[in-house]
């Protein structure tokens, strides 16, 4: 470990040589490939040195990004992250990709009820307790406090909405890294991704309500027609995806990783360009490819594991470097409230409505569901959009509480991971 | 969605290239000849660039800056690579002497003449035409010896000559980007001696990157963090070079070199992982200089026939030269000028990288007529090869086919 900490103090004093270099210079370029080179390195090095401390290889890179990124060290200006938008897509699909190939149709009608039960429950919750709480603290939050009572209670409840959601991404990467497999992890995996269409499906009726509310109307089939088109429209699209692959599988069969990678990037460009969710997209791919043919199903998630590392390492660290932890001190106190009323009703609803049979469920499961990342960043963002006169503010809200989740949550869902005694016993230790 | 755009127009004309039914040679012999080499990108690019479809914007092409950056320091690394310097050590004076000669005279054919109209035609100062006229002829000295290596793996060229060529061909590489260097220097700034500073701070950026790469992949086994930490430094250095507004090019030459003097499995490992990246760098890199060519630029298309022609006369010439310098050292074969006239990606990188750093309509200029004659040229070096081919005692029967394979990225 003390070598990887040497390599990453050796790679922030060049950064630091090269900051220092561009302050003299006149003008300077684009800085999106400073970042790209800069967040991978830096974030491989932090990767290795968090598993050394035990903690999970995202947080290294979650870590390590928020210490380079403009809003600490500032080694990597602010234009250089955003450059990167393209990569957090592209990891996103290949996670849902290798999550897909893992959703068999025995283990969907296993634990597919009780997963859906119980995942109705957690959102149902915690969407009351942050709605609740979103609503009393009107007089203090400036955007609602201008507000009509309706037009409150439909941003709180669009805000909640957003703030319910779970990171299937950080789920499944920390599942990734530490080849847990079993019961508990199928459920855990199962859970975060219908907990996600069910908030897509949320948050599509509230966004139509809350533009009902500003004076635009309520227009049903419109609001219909977009949650379903997003819904079974990427369903749709990842089969064509799914045909595309095993085509290509079983003609050309030639630098899959690179393939996949290319796949993933036109997926998850063009999903967002169709209005659907690159998610569910690779995550159909994915499942339709594990149940058709498993040994395909295999390979792409081997092929994935080859030319993944680079992809989680430089996605992780721009999602750290982009954290505005500004935002965190300007909403803190409100942000951190919702936070802990988040933790508390995802863990009361976990101890009361999980499945007896499994003790571990109602003791660790909630760990599992803290963390918040690309889906919620992107819903933020989709407010911020659709609602200029308010939006922004709400993303800024939402933002800060990222930065929370972001920080504690890869650390949770390992120890959830580790409580339910899943994880291989090389990883475990946290060694190497 | 400039970057979707790209990547799916890259794959679909990877697609083109690779299907043989489409591209046979005995049905499309110039169109095989393109796809092989990476030129078939190129026209493309320029169809859909700005200047002539449109597809791509010119604010597209701006925000895809950084994977042109991304391809020369692709580029400056695995040319670096390439100058290992104990087998440099071993090469014989003649060889040296031989490479400056056909590179020397081909640069000296088109730079001298071409500085002419240059000066005349834009009303610059002296320095900065002379400055553009040597890019030209920089351009025009690089040569690429696919053609010879392809020609020994097909059994219609000797070994030992094909060798000899391809060898020749390599170290007119030297002569590029020492004129590159110069370009650089005399153009960025206006001032001679901060573009030396800004010279000596891309090198120094290479060289500190190599270092760093060579010492962080020392200890790693793995084979997916090596080609992570690769990839990393690779796009580090051109990155922070076109931060900078420095050469990435250059610096990716420097970080190359520095891992290459260190030598030992450290470099070998860097060859592996960046050979996986290379071709697909390689061709974005093509269709990108392609999409910024001015088609319509009048003056560019009076310059290029001047342009292929000179570097014709002075390829041929510079051949004879280097094949008397070299007998009894280097077994090159007959008509040797005439097996120099493919141009190769370097001379791209070169131009792409002075458009970067000098922006204005005179380096836009020199990228039309270097873009547009990289073609001509390898159009013009299939036939010429014939004659190198022609006056070749024949080892085994001729093939009427022209070559294929991963011909592009030799330079």
């Amino acid at each position: 470990m003390k070598g990887s900490i040497f390599r990453l103090l050796l790679l922030m004093a060049l950064l630091a040589a090269i900051t220092q270099a561009q302050a003299v210079r006149a003008d300077s370029g684009t800085p999106v490939l400073l970042a790209a080179g800069a967040l991978l390195l830096c974030g491989l090095f932090a990767g290795k040195v968090a598993k050394g401390m035990g903690l999970p290889r995202l947080t290294g890179y979650l870590l390590v990004g928020v210490a380079v990124g403009p809003y600490a060290l500032g080694f990597i200006p602010n234009a250089g992250v955003k450059g990167l938008e393209l990569v957090k897509g592209l990891a996103v699909s290949l996670i849902a990709l290798v999550a897909g190939t893992e959703l068999h149709l025995g283990l969907i009608r296993r634990v597919g009820a009780r997963v859906a039960l119980l995942c109705a429950a957690v959102c149902g919750v915690t969407f009351a307790v942050c709605f609740g709480a979103t609503f009393a603290l009107k007089p203090v939050l400036p955007f609602l406090s201008p507000m009509t009572v309706p037009q409150a209670l439909a941003v709180s409840a669009l805000l909640s909405t957003v703030v319910v959601s779970f990171s299937p991404t950080v789920t499944i990467a920390i599942v990734q890294e530490t080849s847990a497999r079993g019961p508990f992890t199928e459920f855990l995996m199962a859970l975060v991704i219908i907990g996600d269409l069910f908030v897509m499906v949320a948050f599509g009726l509230a966004a139509g309500i809350t533009r009902a509310t500003f004076g635009n109307g309520l227009d049903l089939p419109a609001l219909v027609g977009g949650v379903g088109w997003e819904l079974f429209g990427s369903v749709a699209v990842g089969c064509l995806l799914a045909v595309a692959m095993l085509l290509y599988m079983r003609g050309v069969n030639r630098e899959l990783p690179l393939f996949l990678v290319g796949l993933s990037f036109a997926a998850a460009e063009g999903g967002a360009r169709l209005h659907l969710s690159p998610l569910l997209v690779s995550l159909a791919a994915g499942a339709l490819i594990a149940n058709l043919d498993e040994r395909e199903g295999r390979r792409i998630h081997q092929a994935i594991n080859q030319a993944g590392l680079p992809v989680f390492a430089l996605f992780f660290a721009a999602a750290g470097a982009g954290l505005k932890l500004d935002a965190l001190v300007t909403v803190g106190p409100a942000a951190l409230l919702l936070v802990a009323l988040r933790g508390l009703a995802i863990w009361g609803a976990c101890r009361k409505f999980a499945p007896a049979e499994d003790p571990r469920l109602k003791r660790y499961l909630w760990m599992g569901l803290i963390s918040q990342a690309g889906v919620t960043f992107g819903l933020a963002a989709l407010v911020s959009r659709t609602f200029p006169s308010f939006g922004p503010q709400v993303e800024v809200l939402i933002v800060a509480m990222i930065t929370a989740h972001e920080l504690v949550g890869p650390v949770l869902t390992r120890r959830a991971l580790l409580g339910s005694g899943e994880i291989r016993a090389e990883e475990a230790s946290g060694g190497a | 969605m400039q970057a979707l755009l790209v990547f799916l127009i890259v794959a679909a004309l990877s697609l083109l290239a690779s299907s043989r039914s489409l591209l046979d040679p005995g049905r499309f012999p110039a169109l095989a000849q393109l796809a092989a080499s990476g030129l078939l990108f190129l026209i493309f690019g320029a169809l859909l660039g700005p200047s002539v479809l449109g597809v791509l914007t010119p604010r597209n092409l701006e925000s895809l800056h950084p994977l042109v950056a991304l391809g020369l320091g692709t580029g400056g690394v695995l040319l670096g690579l390439n100058l290992e310097p104990r087998l440099l050590r071993l090469l014989p004076r003649p060889v040296y002497a031989a490479a400056l000669a056909h590179a020397g005279t081909a640069f000296l054919f088109v730079a001298l003449p071409l500085s002419v109209p240059l000066l005349l035609s834009m009303g610059l100062r002296p320095l900065v035409a002379v400055g553009a006229a040597a890019l030209l002829g920089a351009a025009a000295s690089l040569s690429s010896g696919h053609f010879a290596v392809l020609g020994y793996r097909n059994g219609r060229l000797e070994r030992a000559r094909g060798l000899g060529v391809a060898l020749l061909t390599m170290m007119d590489d030297a002569v590029g980007l020492g004129v590159l260097a110069l370009g650089l220097v005399l153009g960025v700034t206006g001032n001679a001696a901060e573009g030396l500073g800004l010279l000596g701070l891309a090198l120094l950026l290479g060289v500190a990157c190599g270092a760093l790469l060579a010492f962080l992949t020392y200890s790693l086994k793995d084979l997916a963090e090596q080609t992570t930490v690769t990839l990393g430094m690779v796009a580090l250095v051109g990155g922070a070079a076109a931060y900078l507004r420095l050469s990435s090019l250059l610096a990716g030459v420097a970080c190359g070199a520095t891992l290459a003097l260190m030598g030992g499995r450290t470099a070998e490992r860097v060859s592996r992982a960046l050979s996986r990246v290379e071709r697909p760098t390689y061709l974005v890199l093509v269709f990108l200089v392609g999409s910024h060519i001015h088609a319509r630029d009048l003056s560019a298309w009076a310059l290029l026939p001047a342009f292929v022609g000179l570097r014709f006369l002075g390829k041929v010439l510079g051949g004879t030269f280097a094949q008397r310098l070299t007998q009894g050292v280097l077994d090159l074969p007959p008509r040797f000028g005439y097996a120099l006239i493919s141009q190769g990606g370097l001379a791209l990188c070169l131009v792409a990288e002075y458009v970067l750093l000098v922006p204005g309509s005179l380096s836009q200029r020199v990228l039309d007529v270097v873009a547009v004659g990289a073609v001509v040229n390898e159009m013009l070096a299939h036939g010429a090869f014939r004659q190198v081919l022609a006056a070749e005692p024949r080892p085994s029967p001729m093939r009427d086919t022209p070559p294929t394979g991963d011909a592009g990225v030799a330079a």
